[in-house]
């Protein structure tokens, strides 16, 4: 090793991996090294091979990264530092307990708004993906066009569909079909009516996922009068759960013996599709063959009941799907689209798709239907509401300060770097979110259930147990601490040590500005909030008020018998039981149909002028009801009269709404009166022409309806009341329900909840909308306060000056809120438009929605200005009551 | 106690610096292995070694001999401390212990 070599240099990017590695200490001695070992291998194997060793050895060292740590503990004292920070952070929180618990409170509140949110919102987003097969599973869509409109859309297909595509798209690995019955279930004497009755293909259960707790999944649903159960039935009519073998009677329009093939856990909540029976399909075929032996339950193209799910091969696109099956399709029906001119589709719909984002006839849970607009709207709302959360923290901390700068100054000049400030303010931040965070938890894991019911959501606290919660938890913390804290820190950070410790403090220029911009963005996010609750409440206030042009109050409705011994003898007695129900005094009128204004109507038919050909068919919706119905409800004439029962022709007669009148492109209702119609090849003349009244909410358009006169519809009795006295009509009319159907259960409801419950979704969003407006409310509020205290305090000698000078209370209050109402103004500017163009958007789904008045913007704005100066007064009077001699004797 | 275990690569690390005395630091370690123990390494298994030695408490260091040819920087030489002699001297006592006890028998057959 001679001393005379040449010193040649390194390259030097092996040395800037190192330094990012190492700290100088170890560098140099690792460094050195390396250079070492470089100069000799220069030498003896030449300069690239000794670069190539120098980057090798350079790398390779990476490994000893970790000494570095070790060594660097000992070196500085950060952790005894941390303990420091978190010893003064302590301390200052105790110290400042107002500013804190307004810190904390806010930030809380803030989070668990935010929470709630997040836990509703990935409960929406959660349903049906507990299939294994969700992402290759889809729900065959049906829509029809009639003259290129589309006519039908609807999430149940017809039955030929689904083998049709087995049959004739290999990427299709299996399909399903389900249709769904209601109906009366005995068990040893013992009915109850049941609803969520699927009568359901084999596959069914083995391409989606509902396990099977006793019986085997591949014959359960196989051959004739088999039915599958879930748990909590079997505990309801056995009292245990393995019942396999065990009997059940089914009393609807089927009546059978069905023997129980499996029993399966109960249906999650978050599944778009629930069931409590699964009865084999082969049970229908076997009540709709035709004389050759087909049933039309497998060969029907146009029954559309049937809920079909098609499970394709993993990686098939389902938009190329669609085109190669409507091939497929119009090769096999296309004739019949020529002939009676109108084309069906059957598109693919992913089943996570069903809950949020589909609203088509015959949903498998339309009370259930989510809305995917509200669940993104809510994630925004979610957002603000910790945006604004956070802003406070900002403000107040800024705010504070002042009154911390001399503690900053003191710390400075005793040697502390910025970082170290830095990183006590940032310490400060992490604690104080760290504090409201678990404080936000708690509250909400206590609070969930409540939170569940008032948004009407199946939530539950298993939430808790997700990791996705945590990790979300997790997230906001972090992502809080750093954004709430970075700011205040590097202000506070930043302050000169001797102009702090002389107590000449000028606060800079941007940073008002920024305060300002905060201020006005929390406000905007308010009004925003408070105007579009108003809207909202507006809104459903007008649904509710709004004439549905029937008549719901005071009127009970008794779901009809199912089991009966004799068809042939139901229609007396039924005729016998209403006769003996309007003998009760309290009793006015007693109708029987087979639906009621506010349930969806299945039975729809196809329809046209007698004189016109099949092309001009469109279709309306059968309401099957009896003499009496349109009084009972009512619902009045514009032409024509009701059925008569001095008529017997009537039976061949119809009575239809307007929008059915329309629809036969008959200009007045008097017009129509005698036109002979054609109702899917059965003649009949129409005899009158009642007003259109909304059969479903206002969220639906009016449907054409039709009303054959049908005497037996054991569907609904309904019973109008002549005053309150509900209790001794139900206990009356359940003793004679008993008496001519016994059997059956006596099941009644009060139409008007029934209306109303198709506003549930409304109802829900308005709750959540409200409660929410009020967080943040609440929330920007604590802000303000603290934010007037800061402006109070900076301007405390302006003030005693003022007052020396002979101002008075108000005038200095004037002057300290001025500020303030100048930003909120500019807050409701910006609002205005951001509101208007939210709501409109929303109102838009509703086929008879509000107009945005003025009146909502000035409510929400004075609301804002209200509760801002309750929150600026306080602090602000206190202030310009104070004695100026306080203010000025430093001066 | 995993303070008193010796791997047999930081024995070796040990043995080196030990009969290297005075002039013991990364580079001559390294150097000193190859020649002597036939072992070639790379300097950063070398270094973490000493390190983790030094930790451990077998070892102690100190700065000395800036370089030109080290680009002016200094080097960190080694001692054995006497914990170090210490473990040294129980891993040799073991390793003759058992070498007392293998029967000759297997020795002849091999």
């Amino acid at each position: 090793m001679s001393t005379h070599q040449k010193y040649i240099i390194p390259p030097r990017a092996a040395e800037k991996l190192l330094r990012l590695i190492y700290d100088d200490e170890m560098l140099d001695d690792i460094l050195g090294d390396l250079q070492e070992m470089f100069q000799d291998r220069a030498q003896s194997k030449g300069l690239f091979r000794a670069r190539m060793h120098y980057f090798k050895d350079a790398f390779l060292s990476i490994r000893n990264y970790d000494l570095r740590r070790k060594r660097k503990v000992i070196q500085n004292n950060s952790i005894a530092m941390f303990k420091n920070y978190i010893k003064t952070t302590f301390r200052t929180l105790a110290k400042n307990q107002v500013y804190s618990a307004l810190n904390i409170f806010g930030l809380a509140l803030g989070i668990a708004a935010c929470l709630f949110i997040a836990q509703y919102v990935s409960y929406e987003y959660s349903y049906d993906k507990f299939h294994s097969n969700h992402e290759n599973l889809y729900r065959v869509k049906y829509m029809v066009y009639r003259g290129g409109e589309l006519d039908i859309d609807c999430a149940a297909a017809v039955p030929r569909v689904g083998p049709f595509m087995k049959e004739n798209m290999p990427e299709v690995v299996d399909f399903a079909r389900a249709f769904p019955i209601s109906g009366v279930f005995e068990k040893d004497n013992r009915q109850f009516r049941e609803k969520r009755v699927q009568i359901a293909d084999p596959a069914f259960l083995k391409i989606f996922d509902y396990p099977l707790i006793h019986g085997d999944v591949e014959t359960a649903l196989e051959g004739p009068n088999k039915v599958v159960i879930t748990e909590s039935i079997a505990n309801k009519y056995f009292g245990r759960t393995d019942v396999v073998g065990e009997d059940i009677n089914l009393y609807t329009w089927i009546e059978a013996k069905l023997e129980i093939t499996g029993v399966t856990a109960d249906v999650p909540n978050n599944s778009h599709l629930k069931y409590n029976f699964l009865i084999s399909y082969e049970t229908l075929n076997n009540q709709t063959r035709n004389d050759d032996g087909t049933a039309s339950s497998e060969t029907a193209w146009g029954w559309y009941d049937f809920n079909t799910y098609v499970l394709l091969k993993e990686g098939t696109d389902p938009k190329a799907y669609d085109e190669k099956f409507a091939e497929i399709l119009y090769e096999e029906r296309g004739e019949d689209f020529e002939k009676y001119d109108f084309k069906a589709e059957f598109p693919l719909q992913p089943i996570i798709d069903i809950h949020l984002y589909s609203n088509l006839l015959q949903e498998s849970e339309p009370a259930e239907q989510g809305d995917g607009d509200t669940v993104f709207f809510l994630s925004i709302i979610a957002a603000f509401i910790l945006i604004i959360a956070w802003i406070n923290y900002i403000n107040l901390s800024t705010a504070k300060s002042l009154e911390r700068a001399k503690e900053v100054g003191v710390r400075k000049s005793m040697g502390a770097y910025k970082k170290q400030l830095v990183n006590q303010f940032l310490t400060e931040s992490f604690v104080l979110n760290l504090i409201a965070l678990l404080l936000a938890v708690i509250v909400v894991i206590i609070t969930t259930p409540f939170f569940g019911q008032l948004v009407d959501s199946q939530i539950s606290r298993a939430f808790f147990l997700q990791s996705n919660f945590w990790l979300a938890v997790a997230g906001i913390y972090v992502l809080g601490s750093f954004l709430s804290g970075l700011y205040p820190a590097f202000i506070l950070s930043s302050f000169r040590p001797i102009q702090v410790l002389k107590g000449k403090m000028t606060t800079n220029k941007s940073g008002i500005l920024l305060r300002r911009a905060l201020v006005v963005f929390q406000f905007a996010a308010s009004i925003t909030l408070i105007a579009g609750t108003i809207i909202v409440y507006q809104q459903l206030s007008h649904m509710k008020k709004l004439d549905v042009g029937f008549d719901m109050t005071d009127t009970m409705v008794i779901r009809g018998p199912q089991v009966f011994a004799v068809d042939s003898l139901f229609g007396s007695a039924l005729s016998s039981f209403e006769n003996e129900l309007k003998n009760n005094p309290n009793v006015e009128s007693v109708t029987n149909s087979s639906n009621v204004p506010g349930d969806e109507i299945f039975w729809t038919r196809g329809m046209r002028n007698q004189e016109d050909t099949q092309d001009k068919n469109f279709i309306v919706y059968l309401v099957g009801v009896d003499h009496d119905y349109f009084p009972t409800y009512g619902i009045e004439f514009l032409a024509g009269r009701n059925y008569d029962k001095s008529f017997s022709a009537d039976t061949a007669n119809i009575i239809i709404n307007k929008a059915t009148m329309e629809s036969l492109k008959i200009s007045s209702p008097e017009e129509a009166i005698g036109k002979k119609i054609n109702l899917s090849g059965d003649k009949g003349t129409i005899i009158g022409v009642v007003d259109n009244y909304r059969q479903q909410s206002v969220k639906n358009s009016i449907n054409p309806l039709v009303f054959p006169l049908a005497e037996n519809s054991s569907s609904f009795i309904t019973v109008k009341l002549k005053t309150g006295e509900y209790q001794a009509a139900y206990e009356d009319g359940k003793s004679i329900f008993d008496n001519f159907f016994p059997g059956n259960p006596f099941d009644t409801f009060f139409l008007d909840d029934f209306y109303n419950k198709q506003y549930a979704n409304e109802q829900n969003f308005s709750r959540a909308f409200t409660l929410f407006a009020f967080f943040a409310i609440i929330v920007a509020c604590l802000g303000l306060f603290g934010l007037t205290s800061f402006t109070a305090l900076q301007r405390t000698k302006e003030i005693g000056i003022r007052k020396v000078l002979g101002a008075d209370v108000s005038q200095i209050v004037m002057i300290l809120s001025r500020e303030f109402l100048i930003l909120i103004a500019i807050a409701n500017i910006i609002s205005w438009p951001l509101v208007y163009l939210i709501m409109d958007g929303w109102l838009n789904n509703f086929t008879s929605r509000i107009a945005i008045g003025v009146s909502v913007f000035i409510i929400s704005a004075l609301l804002v200005v209200l509760i801002a100066l309750i929150a600026v007064g306080n602090k602000t009077l206190s202030i310009a009551k104070t004695n100026p001699i306080r203010a000025l004797r430093y001066e | 106690m995993k303070g008193n275990n010796l791997g047999e690569f930081e024995e070796l690390i040990l043995l080196t610096v030990a009969s290297l005395a005075k002039d013991a630091y990364a580079v001559s370690v390294k150097e000193e292995l190859e020649t002597r123990a036939k072992r070639v390494t790379n300097i950063s298994a070398i270094h973490s070694s000493l390190y983790r030695l030094e930790d451990k408490g077998f070892l102690i260091s100190e700065f000395g001999g800036a370089t030109q040819k080290r680009g002016g920087k200094k080097k960190r030489f080694f001692q054995v401390t006497s914990a170090g002699f210490v473990v040294l001297r129980e891993a040799k006592e073991l390793k003759e212990d058992f070498y007392k006890t293998i029967p000759q028998l297997a020795i002849i057959h091999i």
